[in-house]
């Protein structure tokens, strides 16, 4: 497998303050910089080539990090914290979305769980409700049979 | 910045009057890491291609201290960077887990 190469047309630089404020504002709600409420931080680094990395830290003592994302080039890299690729996109706001989901919390968590209910209820109303209808109907054309013979 | 063959690149080990916090021994490892990588004269690409990554961030991850290299390609890093893999594991532990290598190779490393 051959390393991807990347036009360098932008300059290898530290996240701007716009880039920043987006990953902030998206991923910071979950880790403020002290950490003090998830446990959570986050801190910046970059590579040998100089391209801006973002890392979301774990909470104490660990502190190993959840999710990184990478500026290549033009493109935002998204990896966890053990290598695997979750998505790439030249969309920062995409990225982080990704990221988000991507980071386990309670609030994702209930979301999910949600979207479940949602689509079991849905399939019951698909599925079972058309069921009891019919029996429905054919207990109202039985009736007056019934209670004629009666 | 290659070494000589016979200077031995396990040599370097955490101070053992300090005791570091779990964050400064993956940085060690990380700068360890790093030091071994230019010793085989292989940029974070290089490394990365060879290990079939996509992208070389993640080795950038890892040498900065914020991740750990994974179990599944330690031996593949470790051919790599022309090293003897289990000698290599067994350095990292040092500093991804410095109890269980002290219980497991504490008496041999003094």
């Amino acid at each position: 497998m051959n390393v991807v190469a990347f036009e360098r047309k932008q300059d290898n630089r530290e996240w701007s303050e716009k880039e920043l404020n987006i990953l902030v504002a998206a991923l910071g709600t979950m880790a403020p910089r002290t950490g003090r409420k998830t446990g959570r931080t986050w801190e910046t680094g970059m590579t040998e080539h100089g391209d801006a990395q973002f890392y979301l830290l774990g909470p104490l003592p660990e502190q190993s990090c959840e999710i990184c994302i990478s500026r290549i080039g033009k493109r935002y890299i998204l990896e966890d914290g053990s290598g695997r690729l979750l998505f790439e996109h030249r969309n920062l706001e995409l990225v982080t979305l990704h990221a988000k989901a991507a980071v386990p919390s309670t609030s994702w968590l209930m979301v999910r769980v949600i979207t479940l209910w949602c689509a079991v209820r849905n399939t019951i109303q698909e599925k079972v409700e058309p069921l009891l209808v019919e029996g429905e109907e054919l207990f109202v054309q039985f009736v007056p049979q019934l209670a004629a013979l009666a | 910045m290659k070494r000589e063959k016979q200077q031995d690149v396990f040599a370097d080990r955490p101070a053992a009057n300090a005791v570091p916090d779990v964050k400064q021994l993956r940085k060690m490892a990380g700068d360890w890491l790093k030091l071994r990588r230019a010793d085989a004269e292989l940029s974070q690409a290089d490394l990365a291609a060879r290990l079939g990554l996509k992208y070389y961030t993640f080795i950038s991850q890892v040498e900065n201290g914020f991740s750990r290299v994974p179990t599944e390609i330690m031996g593949a890093w470790a051919r790599e960077l022309g090293l003897e893999p289990a000698a290599f594991a067994r350095h990292l532990l040092m500093y991804y887990e410095p109890e269980m290598h002290r219980l497991l190779f504490g008496a041999e490393s003094k």
